[in-house]
């Protein structure tokens, strides 16, 4: 026995003690399919692959990847449309009586701040990234920051014209990147002047900085389309007249013939036509075109859950061409504005620049690029529809020729909450028709206050 | 070493004085008092001396002793006997076998210890009373056979994911589930799959290959295994071969399945009855136009029953769409085994094939297993063995709960529908108000197809009687291969027009290897010691990779490689590794005082850089108080033992990386790559920590006829790893954290009793467990699941959280919730409101059970045998999630429940369904309306058996002839009005998403026969 004790445990004892030896490195493993975050971005190409996150961020199917546009429409039906889906949020938002917990009004809310937070990563590394991209990369962020903020205030805060703005909670503003979560990220709401400042703000930079021609990414007419909304929404007339008028004599776009306008293939990756400003890109590959998913007949990948009413279609006059983008399935009416599955979720397009510099001017009693009469009845010749003389042309004419042109765009509520129209029963400034703040948003952070009726 | 020198010593003396006196040379063989078969590698000692040897292959020994002897012969599973030597030169002797004696034996973490000396809490379940349970996975067949252990299928889908809860839930965010270990080797048992569905990895063990199932309960029976031990530990032994000659074992069962129950839902009469009248009620209240009845809505009928008007008005068709979920579940289940060995080498190797079909149409699961466990003495020191199990399972997979090709998502269907449209003669398809899931089930393959290896070889070392050394290396390796094909006739579902394939393949592969030294010796005769020390390395390395393809030729084409698009496709990699030396020491004095500690330190890569170590200690006492001398005046009083423990484990089940600040590189836009930040760091991020303490009672009465434990405990655990809601402004949502507490309280109860003994047995056998769970702090933390379930301070895990449902207003139809809101004064406000908006959430309901428990009663008489198992649970409570789509007063199109039609329709109804209104959401919020009680008690298992008496088997040269018949789930009582009570939605079970029903499927009622040779 003791010459086994001699002989063998030793050799046990340093056999396992070698085994531990090596085992102590081995609980180092690093992650393979995420990398340490203080290594993430270190060079010009670092923040540029964040930009395109932001990007990626930004065409959420949640976000402008479809479902803002979805339900800005659904919110702001009069009876046109009808949703036979049987997802809970959107109905809710059809039927204008969404809950407190309403799943589609939290995952815009925390989509676009995870995108709002990409963008101020790259803001804050702004100096690593080469001198010569580094204007072109901050304004592209500042249009997506811009752009988002916008989104978020007009859907979470009361419109610009109800009431005094600097009085009414908008959405808390974050300006910085996350680091770390600590009592300073439990923000208040900025007031929803505060935030119309920013989003102008962040527009005009973007537009100061970026180039006139930019791939599909945003561009310089991108930042000002956007500001040309911005304003409209403001009812600052001549400022959104200038902003469009900007795009337009760019002459970088051009009105394409209505079936060319949207994308009517089927199952093919998305294009930019002459006519998109910007546009979110969706491939077979990555993206989901969302506006597809709620629009489409399930012939077409979609869920078909957008019947398209009656009302709808009665609206178009006799020998006007946009009213052969619907087709039929299975006796419901769809729209064959999304009929493409990985087309591209079209943001801005020329047609509504002509659209809001005609209202703009009209409202302004201005002719700034042109008068409203020629860019409305620009747009109503390509419909195929005669023109409607300057004289007999009327603030209905324009919205009604704007209501038909973007329908189904995501333009509907805010276009009936600016001119002070009703939703129904609902007056524009029903509280209604204005998202709750997500209520584990509250939960998280105190001091949110909720919107009024929630 | 001077200690061990001198025992060395006494050794020799003991043996040279021995060697003094005037030795016999005895002979003989040892026999089973079973069946006259002879007994190798029985061991013979010469009692009070280490002289001894073992029996050769024919049983035969040869041994030296004084006539004063006692020779001790002594084998694993029989009983020992001694045998004065006297003047015989010829002592032959038959060893009985020794059933308790086996059952009294419970593995510990890294050795085994007799239950009579245990300070800890272990429940053990031998392989016997499992085997041939006609269930898929071992887990479902432990359902009701150990005090606090719940066992949960979430559904009646075949090869699904299970919940296994060990006193309670310790965990918010982390897992739940325990710690597996196979023969020393911990399973991947965590769901690999890439559906929200989880799947088992567990099912592929074949269940009857199992010896035993010991799980480790309490802290001292639990720490040795550390920073995975606060969901306890389930230890699985597998059997080993028995010297002796080769015997085969052969069984074939087969039966079939259908639903425990099914719902009843509205005929085409009464569809259109509610609905029309939904609709009318609407236009009255104008908020429908007057002509929505007679235009849409009788369009719409029109449209789902097939364009034919005719079809709904005059009940042409009255499809029961429910009776279309089901299919046929026939089962056949092959065993075949063979254990036998010599006195130095022993083997057991086994086979089995399974084929069953589920209840739900397209759900299979077969299972194809081969295990082979060798173990041989090279010397007298050296022991070698190898235990490999090689499984096929191919499980023919279904949708998630929440999905609309979900068999049972059928019964939304409206009953004015035919199954095949007689327009096309094909099934009803692109007009059905919602996707028709049996498109999937002609259109589509959904296949899981594990390869499974778990194996491990093993030295030990004997360096004398009371030291040896054991060193493991064993693998799990899992493959997981998921294939899917979607025809273009299922595009309304997938979104693919021309077919969509898919192909996923997971590899996990799992080492491990313990080396540790177990010492035991007796001093002085009254103190006993034993000791085990050593180490373990664990490293986990999962790869996984899928793609996705669109647009097919035709449904011919079924793999990706004829996919005109390739739509998707990844691949990512994650590991782990776990660093840990445990030891434990137990000493016994008087063979009536016994003390055990043990500790574990525990290293992970999960933890973050400031907290990579941890240690988990443990102590406990038990103190044998029958054997007191003052207690020999209560001799009916067999055992009396009172054990005490107290210890620390923790909870490492996170995920890998939580505690690093990530970004990833999945955020690419229409090709150009793209990152974005993942993740918040978390240096600081560390294990949680359960303590806890256990109080237990042992008693026999008369000999052991009538036994029982009692344990009363309680587990803290704190530092909660939680998946803080942050503020989504951040950017983020969540962030893991080690925050909070709860406690988790409880008493258990085992009975087990022999009611009769002698020709008619009659043994009983009842578990009883009542577990407390309480959130004690959250720090604040709003933590959702499920619909409406929350982890609330106060509260227990999971609590329902929503407005409460106040009934049917009597005047109006309308759906009335308590208003529910606080008052300084702490009470509430009880009045009611019909907006959902203006009432307050509470709890209203706890989906955890109050009891459970489980009561098994056997009979047998000469070969007859009933054994009959109830389980059950109460105190629970389940949330219908579906509820407000199936019994929605006449909302939406879907079929609704009969109950519906209990409607309100005039003032004065009293009733607790609401008006009918179309679209009206009268009633409609997720609310306690949907909230049901969720007690049961199931006859979950009954075998009527027969063995053929040997007078007969022997004659057609078998030991054994056993015919039976088994039921599973034959009779359930509750008061639930879904499908089953035994449910949790899969897609939504976790730690907080609990009793949630949604389309869940029905568990099965299954019969089989089956019969088992024994030669």
């Amino acid at each position: 026995m003791k010459h086994i004790l001699k002989n063998l445990l030793p050799y046990a004892l340093t056999g396992s003690l070698l085994v531990l030896g090596g085992c102590a490195n081995e609980l180092d493993v690093k992650p393979v399919n995420t990398i340490d975050a203080g290594a993430a971005v270190a060079t010009s190409g670092d923040v540029a692959a964040l930009l395109v996150g932001a990007y990626d961020a930004l065409g959420d199917a949640d976000v402008y990847g479809g479902n803002v546009l979805r339900d800005a429409d659904l919110l702001g039906d009069n009876g046109e449309i009808f949703f036979d889906g049987t997802f809970v949020a959107p109905d809710e938002i059809f039927r204008k009586s969404l809950l407190v917990n309403n799943n589609q009004a939290e995952v815009t809310w925390l989509d676009s701040y995870r995108a709002i937070n990409i963008v101020n990563n790259v803001l804050a590394n702004l100096a690593v990234v080469t001198e010569g991209d580094r204007a072109r990369v901050e304004g592209e962020a500042k249009f997506i920051r811009g752009t988002l903020y916008f989104e978020l205030v007009r859907n979470y805060a009361k419109v610009w014209t109800d009431g005094t703005p600097s009085a009414n909670p908008g959405v808390p503003l974050v300006l910085a990147p996350t680091v770390e979560i600590t009592e300073q990220a439990k923000v208040s709401r900025n007031s929803v002047g505060e935030v119309y400042a920013q989003v102008i703000k962040d527009l005009t930079e973007a537009e100061a900085n970026l180039p006139e021609s930019n791939g599909f990414f945003a561009t310089k007419y991108a930042a000002a389309a956007m500001l040309s909304r911005v304003y409209l929404m403001q009812q600052k007339y001549p400022e959104a007249a200038n902003a469009a008028t900007r795009v337009i004599d760019s002459k970088k776009y051009s009105l394409v013939n209505t079936q060319d306008v949207f994308d009517l293939r089927v199952n093919v990756n998305g294009v930019n036509t002459a006519e998109d400003i910007f546009a979110v890109q969706i491939t077979s590959q990555d993206g989901t075109n969302s506006t597809n998913t709620f629009y489409a007949a399930p012939d077409f990948g979609g869920r078909g859950d957008i019947l398209i009413e009656d009302a709808h279609l009665a609206l178009y006059e006799a020998g006007d061409n946009r009213a052969n983008l619907f087709y039929e399935d299975n006796g419901s009416v769809f729209t064959s504005k999304w009929i493409n599955q990985y087309g591209n979720v079209k943001i801005l397009r020329l047609a509504e620049m002509y659209l809001t510099r005609a209202e703009a001017n009209f409202r302004n009693n201005s002719s700034i690029g042109a008068a409203p009469s020629v860019d409305i009845n620009l747009i109503r010749a390509r419909a195929g529809l005669a023109a409607i003389p300057a004289a007999s042309l009327t603030v209905a004419n324009i919205l009604k020729e704007r209501h038909l042109e973007l329908a189904f765009e995501g333009h509907l509520i805010h276009d009936i909450k600016r001119t002070k129209r009703n939703v129904g029963d609902l007056p524009f400034d029903s509280p209604k028709l204005v998202y709750p703040i997500p209520r584990r948003e509250i939960d998280a952070n105190a001091n949110l206050a909720q919107n009024p009726g929630y | 070493m001077r200690k061990i020198s001198l025992l060395y010593l006494l050794g020799c003396l003991i043996f040279c004085t021995a060697a003094l006196a005037q030795d016999l040379r005895i002979t003989g063989t040892v026999t089973s008092a079973d069946d006259g078969s002879s007994l190798p590698g029985v061991s013979v000692q010469v009692k009070g001396t280490q002289r001894g040897t073992q029996t050769d292959a024919m049983g035969s020994y040869v041994v030296e002793a004084a006539p004063n002897a006692v020779l001790i012969f002594s084998f694993v599973g029989f009983t020992p006997q001694e045998i004065p030597v006297g003047n015989s030169t010829t002592i032959d002797v038959q060893l009985a076998a020794d059933i308790r004696s086996l059952s009294e034996v419970v593995v510990t973490g890294y050795g085994t210890q007799s239950k009579r000396n245990l300070t800890g809490n272990i429940a053990k379940v031998s392989g016997a009373e499992i085997a041939n349970t006609p269930v898929t996975t071992f887990e479902q067949a432990l359902q009701g056979r150990a005090a606090g252990v719940q066992v949960t299928s979430l559904n009646g889908k075949l090869g699904q994911g299970m919940q296994m809860r060990i006193r309670g839930s310790s965990s918010v965010t982390a897992s739940n589930e325990p710690l597996y270990v196979l023969d020393g080797i911990p399973l991947t048992t965590s769901d690999q799959g890439t559906s929200s569905a989880p799947q088992n990895p567990l099912a592929d063990i074949n269940f009857n290959d199992i010896e035993s199932i010991d799980i480790l309960k309490d802290a001292s029976a639990a720490a040795i295994y550390g920073a995975r031990a606060s969901n306890g530990v389930v230890l699985i032994t597998t059997k080993k071969g028995k010297s002796g000659k080769t015997k085969f074992n052969v069984s074939y069962q087969m039966g079939s399945s259908k639903p425990t129950r099914l719902r009843q839902w509205l005929n085409t009469e009464q569809y259109v009855e509610l609905f029309s009248e939904a609709v009318q009620n609407e236009i009255d209240a104008g908020n429908l136009p007057a002509s929505y009845l007679t235009g849409s809505t009788y369009n719409r009928f029109t449209r789902y029953a097939a364009g034919d008007r005719a079809g709904w008005e005059t009940g042409k068709f009255d499809t029961d769409w429910q009776a279309e979920a089901f299919q046929k579940a026939p089962m056949g289940q092959f065993d075949i085994s063979a254990s036998g060995g010599d006195a130095k080498t022993r083997f057991f190797v086994s086979g089995q094939y399974l084929d069953q079909k589920g209840i739900l149409v397209k759900n299979s699961f077969k299972r194809l297993s081969g295990r082979i466990n060798l173990d041989h003495k090279a010397t007298d020191r050296l022991t070698l063995g190898v235990n490999v199990n090689l499984a096929r399972t191919v499980n023919g997979r279904l949708s998630n709960d929440n999905a609309f090709s979900t068999p049972l998502q059928i019964v939304a269907l409206p009953p004015i529908t035919p199954v095949i449209d007689p327009r096309t003669d094909e099934l009803s398809g692109s007009y059905t108000l919602y996707y028709n899931p049996l498109l999937n089930r002609d259109f589509s393959s959904n296949v899981s197809t594990s390869y499974r290896t778990i194996g491990n070889v093993f030295a030990e070392y004997r360096f004398a009687d009371w030291l040896k050394f054991r060193s493991e290396m064993g693998t799990d390796i899992y493959n997981l291969n998921e294939d899917q094909y979607f025809g273009k006739e299922t595009s309304r579902n997938t979104g693919a027009p021309n077919g969509q394939g898919y192909s996923t393949w997971a590899q996990i592969t799992n080492y491990t290897t313990n080396n540790f030294f177990t010492l035991g010796q007796t001093f002085g005769e009254k103190h006993d010691v034993d000791a085990t020390l050593g180490m373990t390395f664990q490293k986990s390395e999962a790869s996984y990779n899928s793609v996705t393809g669109q647009e097919f030729p035709s449904n011919a084409y079924t793999k990706v490689t004829s996919a005109a698009n390739i739509t998707a496709g990844s691949s990512s990699a994650s590991n782990y590794s776990f660093l840990s030396y445990f030891a434990r020491a137990n000493y016994r004095f008087d063979n009536k005082y016994l003390f055990s500690v043990s500790g574990r330190v525990d290293g992970s890569s999960r933890f973050g850089a400031n907290n990579r170590y941890g240690f988990f200690p443990a102590a406990s006492v038990g103190w044998i108080i029958s054997d007191e001398s003052f207690m020999e005046a209560i001799p009916t009083l067999s055992l009396l033992k009172l054990r005490a423990s107290y210890g620390l484990t923790g909870n490492a089940e996170i995920g890998n990386f939580d505690s690093y600040g990530l970004y990833r590189g999945d955020a690419g836009y229409a090709g150009v790559p793209g990152q974005r930040p993942e993740q918040i760091e978390n240096p600081d991020l560390r294990w949680e920590q359960t303590t806890q303490t256990d109080i237990g009672l042992e008693f026999g009465l008369f000999s052991g006829r009538l036994s029982g434990e009692v344990d009363y405990y309680i587990k803290n655990t704190r530092d909660l790893l939680l998946n803080v809601n942050v503020p989504g402004t951040s950017g983020f949502r969540t962030q893991l954290r080690n925050i909070g507490n709860l406690e988790n309280k409880g008493w258990e109860f085992v009975l087990r009793s022999d009611n009769t003994t002698g020709a008619f047995k009659w043994n009983s056998s009842l578990n009883l467990s009542a577990n407390r769970n309480k959130i004690v702090n959250l720090d604040g933390q709003v933590i959702t699941g499920g619909f409406i379930n929350q982890a609330v301070e106060g509260q227990p895990i999971g609590s329902f959280f929503t407005i409460e449902y106040a009934g049917v207003d009597p005047a109006n139809g309308d759906a009335l919730y308590y208003k529910n809101d606080e008052r300084p004064d702490g009470t509430f406000d009880r009045t009611t409101t019909n907006n959902p908006n203006d009432a307050q959430r509470v709890v209203v309901g706890n989906p955890n059970p109050k009891l459970i428990g489980g009561l098994s009663n056997s009979f047998a008489y000469k070969g007859i045998e009933l054994t009959v198992l109830f389980q059950g649970q109460t105190g629970n409570d389940i949330y219908n999630g579906g509820g407000k789509f199936q019994s929605a007063n006449g909302d939406f199109f879907d079929n609704q429940t009969v109950d519906q039609l209990e409607r309100w329709q005039q003032p004065g109804d009293m009733t607790n369904v609401p008006q009918a209104r179309l679209f009206g959401a009268n009633g409609t919020a997720e609310s306690s309306r949907y909230l049901q009680r969720g007690d049961y008690l199931r006859l979950k298992n009954a075998t009527l058996s027969y063995s053929l008496p040997s007078t007969l088997t022997s004659r057609i040269k078998m030991d054994r002839v056993r015919l039976y018949v088994t039921g599973q789930n034959l009779l359930t009582f509750t008061k639930y009005t879904g499908w089953d009570p035994e449910v949790n939605a899969d897609y939504l079970a976790g730690n907080i998403g609990l009793g949630n029903d949604f389309y869940s499927a029905p568990q099965a009622k299954t019969i089989i026969v089956g019969i088992n040779l024994g030669f």
